[in-house]
């Protein structure tokens, strides 16, 4: 909404992933019973989200220049966070304990599939539906699709674009760090998961359409399917794939598979 | 007061003045100023945790050569540069050489980065000492003979060492066989060593899959579904980083290292995050040349394992043990030149000669550059346990082959050599 490239997305993913872990071992090492750590992620995720009004207040110094400027700036902060998680966690692996078995394992169809796993699923499909229905059904969606539709008359008509982009800005930063604390008991937390998930993520948009929150579903659906096809069928094209659909979409339809539709 | 150009460029001139002054006096000051050594450690990205281990290998032989006089009297400076892309290193190489002027680089893990460093160091005429970027293909193809590189071991020692044990544990107990390996020259050369090694033993085997993820890749629940489908007896990987715990972890929720054996080359890379909840026993296990936990290491490797546990509240690795020789192997090599120049400080071409064939007390035991330029060195691996107060796995047996049985020698092929082999 806010128009801007914004490369730290994926340093709020990793500094969720850290937090998630430094407090599931605190709560765990308190006496929290091992199925409620889930909670635990998710309110640590959720209370991160503090950190998005300051960054979304340096950002404003670029709303409005050349998005060279946008991407130096918050490349910046890519590796201000790398320096700042290294700094607290340290370089080496850090991760949860067993707490990824906690809720068992399913078989299915000859595979073991980790019900956390579908914890995950799970939580990804209410977040898109919440997400809609926030942007649908609410009058602060209302304002927010008013105002990526057009700034200037959303501002006419009263709407406060700082109060808005903040708001905005910082539900963005929650989804990062709650994706994040979801997915770390299932992996380790690393130092470079922040550059790993933001180039996925950047072929998840360019296919979706920038802005389209309908596209970035449909854009992570094709990714996340096309990536596990070919690892399946034909490894050594796993990268390949998915950027050739980048390219594809590029040519075909350069604002993306559902620029201009509704968000 | 506002300074004109005229007064500016008559300053400038001063200045200058001043520093060629003080580099002409450089000379006289030499027995007694530091011996300036160049660092270039990794400290961001997939590379960083192998680079701070290995700069407190630096770090601690620095510490104990000073306080036992440094080198020839004259203390050790260690000036620590960042490791990252090729280009961005190579210009800190070329600013330590040029700027800080310092008698020898010790450092650069990345094969990529190696490649680059080869011919600057030939260029700039100075000492580099390799931690791990051994460039081995690069090099054979740049530069044959190099004159001021000093290379680490060869990428496929983990490789050979690894599949030489699956012959000897594993023969007759295996037939289907995939390999997860990262996408770079690392893991296709691991990959290929360990084939070629499965056939000169005569095992008949057959990969039903090969999978090739990006270096830094934190996610392999795609990869552990294909190998699910596969069925493999044996999965080889040479993972090193923290690619390692996160596959092992995956790959265990979905039952696959129940049913799988597991060959890990370079998982000691990140020993202590291999926890027991997902690291199952019974998989061959690789440390490259230091384990931490070993009965018999010497005293100076329990002196240093207990430092680094009590400072960083970790177990080593091995880079630690790369960076330890790099310094003690330069002391070596300028004393036992200085003994042929009658004790005085030797040229920097009697202190290259003297680094060939050198040998020197490492961490994990002797260890020595080749005439070659090439590291010599003792490799650990093993069947993991459970049984052991960590957290994590550890090896038992712990199993130990030097570099003349795992490294292919001078002057020949990897592949050459493998055939040569008697089985």
């Amino acid at each position: 909404m806010q128009r801007i490239l914004n490369l730290a997305c994926g340093s709020f993913y990793a500094l969720g992933a850290y937090t998630g872990v430094s407090a599931v071992t605190w709560a765990l090492g308190h006496g929290l019973p091992a199925p409620l750590f889930l909670l635990v992620l998710v309110a640590s995720g959720l209370a991160l989200a503090v950190i998005g009004p300051p960054v979304e207040r340096l950002l404003r110094a670029v709303y409005d220049r050349d998005e060279s400027f946008q991407l130096l700036l918050t490349f910046a902060l890519v590796l201000m966070f790398e320096d700042v998680m290294r700094f607290v966690w340290g370089t080496a692996p850090v991760q949860l304990g067993n707490a990824y078995l906690v809720y068992g394992r399913l078989a299915v169809a000859g595979s073991t599939v980790p019900v956390y796993n579908l914890v995950v699923i799970a939580a990804g499909g209410l977040v898109a539906l919440g997400m809609g229905g926030l942007l649908t059904h609410t009058r602060f969606g209302r304002i927010v699709r008013a105002t990526a539709e057009n700034r200037e008359m959303s501002a006419a008509l009263g709407v406060d674009l700082r109060r808005v982009y903040a708001r905005v800005f910082t539900l963005g930063v929650a989804l990062g760090t709650v994706g994040g604390a979801l997915v770390i008991p299932a992996t380790a937390a690393v130092n470079e998961m922040a550059i790993d998930v933001v180039v996925e993520a950047f072929a998840v948009v360019v296919i979706g359409g920038l802005g389209s929150m309908r596209g970035a579903f449909v854009g992570s659906l094709i990714v996340g399917v096309l990536k596990a096809g070919a690892i399946a069928t034909w490894p050594e094209v796993e990268m390949l794939a998915i950027y050739v659909v980048v390219i594809g979409v590029l040519v075909l339809r350069p604002a993306g598979l559902f620029a201009g539709a509704a968000p | 007061m506002r300074t004109t150009r005229r007064q500016f460029l008559a300053l400038s001139g001063g200045a200058l003045g001043t520093a060629a002054l003080r580099l002409d006096a450089a000379p006289a000051l030499a027995q007694n100023a530091p011996v300036k050594i160049g660092v270039l450690a990794a400290k961001a990205g997939v590379l960083a945790p192998v680079g701070e281990s290995g700069l407190r290998g630096v770090q601690w032989a620095t510490e104990r050569v000073n306080a036992a006089r440094g080198i020839l009297g004259r203390r050790i400076e260690l000036i620590v540069e960042e490791e990252s892309s090729p280009k961005d290193t190579v210009e800190r190489f070329r600013k330590l050489s040029l700027q800080d002027r310092v008698d020898a680089v010790s450092g650069a893990i990345s094969t990529g980065v190696g490649l680059a460093l080869g011919p600057v160091a030939e260029e700039m005429k100075t000492i580099w000492l390799s931690w791990d970027a051994t460039t081995q293909k690069g090099v054979e193809e740049t530069l044959p003979k190099p004159k001021y590189s000093f290379r680490s071991t060869d990428n496929e020692c983990e490789a050979v060492m690894a599949s030489l044990l699956t012959a000897r544990h594993l023969k007759g107990k295996f037939r289907t066989v995939a390999g997860i390996n990262p996408d770079y020259s690392y893991g296709r050369d691991n990959w290929a060593a360990f084939l070629a090694i499965m056939k000169k033993y005569g095992i008949e085997l057959s990969v039903v899959s090969e999978l090739w993820p990006k270096l830094g890749a934190t996610d392999f629940t795609a990869h552990v579904a294909a190998l699910g489908q596969a069925r493999p007896d044996l999965i080889f990987s040479c993972f090193w980083a923290g690619d390692t715990p996160i596959f092992l972890k995956q790959a265990h929720a979905a039952g696959l290292t129940a049913k799988s054996k597991l060959v890990l080359t370079t998982g000691g890379g990140v020993h202590e995050a291999l926890k027991k909840d997902f690291t199952p026993e019974g998989a061959i296990l690789g440390y490259n040349c230091l384990y931490f936990d070993w009965a018999r290491a010497s005293a100076l490797q329990k002196e240093f394992v207990r430092w680094h546990h009590e400072k960083f509240k970790e177990w080593p690795n091995y880079e630690s043990d790369h960076g330890y020789f790099t310094i003690v192997a330069y002391k070596a090599a300028v004393e036992r030149a200085a003994r042929a120049a009658g004790g005085k400080w030797p040229a920097p071409d009697a202190i290259i000669q003297a680094l060939e064939g050198i040998e020197a007390e490492s961490l994990s035991g002797p260890r020595r550059f080749r005439e070659d330029h090439i590291m010599e060195a003792t490799f650990f691996q093993g069947m993991t346990t459970h049984k052991n107060a960590y957290d994590f796995v550890t090896i038992d047996p712990v199993e130990t082959m030097t570099t003349k049985q795992i490294q292919k020698p001078s002057g020949v092929g990897l592949y050459d050599w493998i055939n040569s082999w008697k089985v």
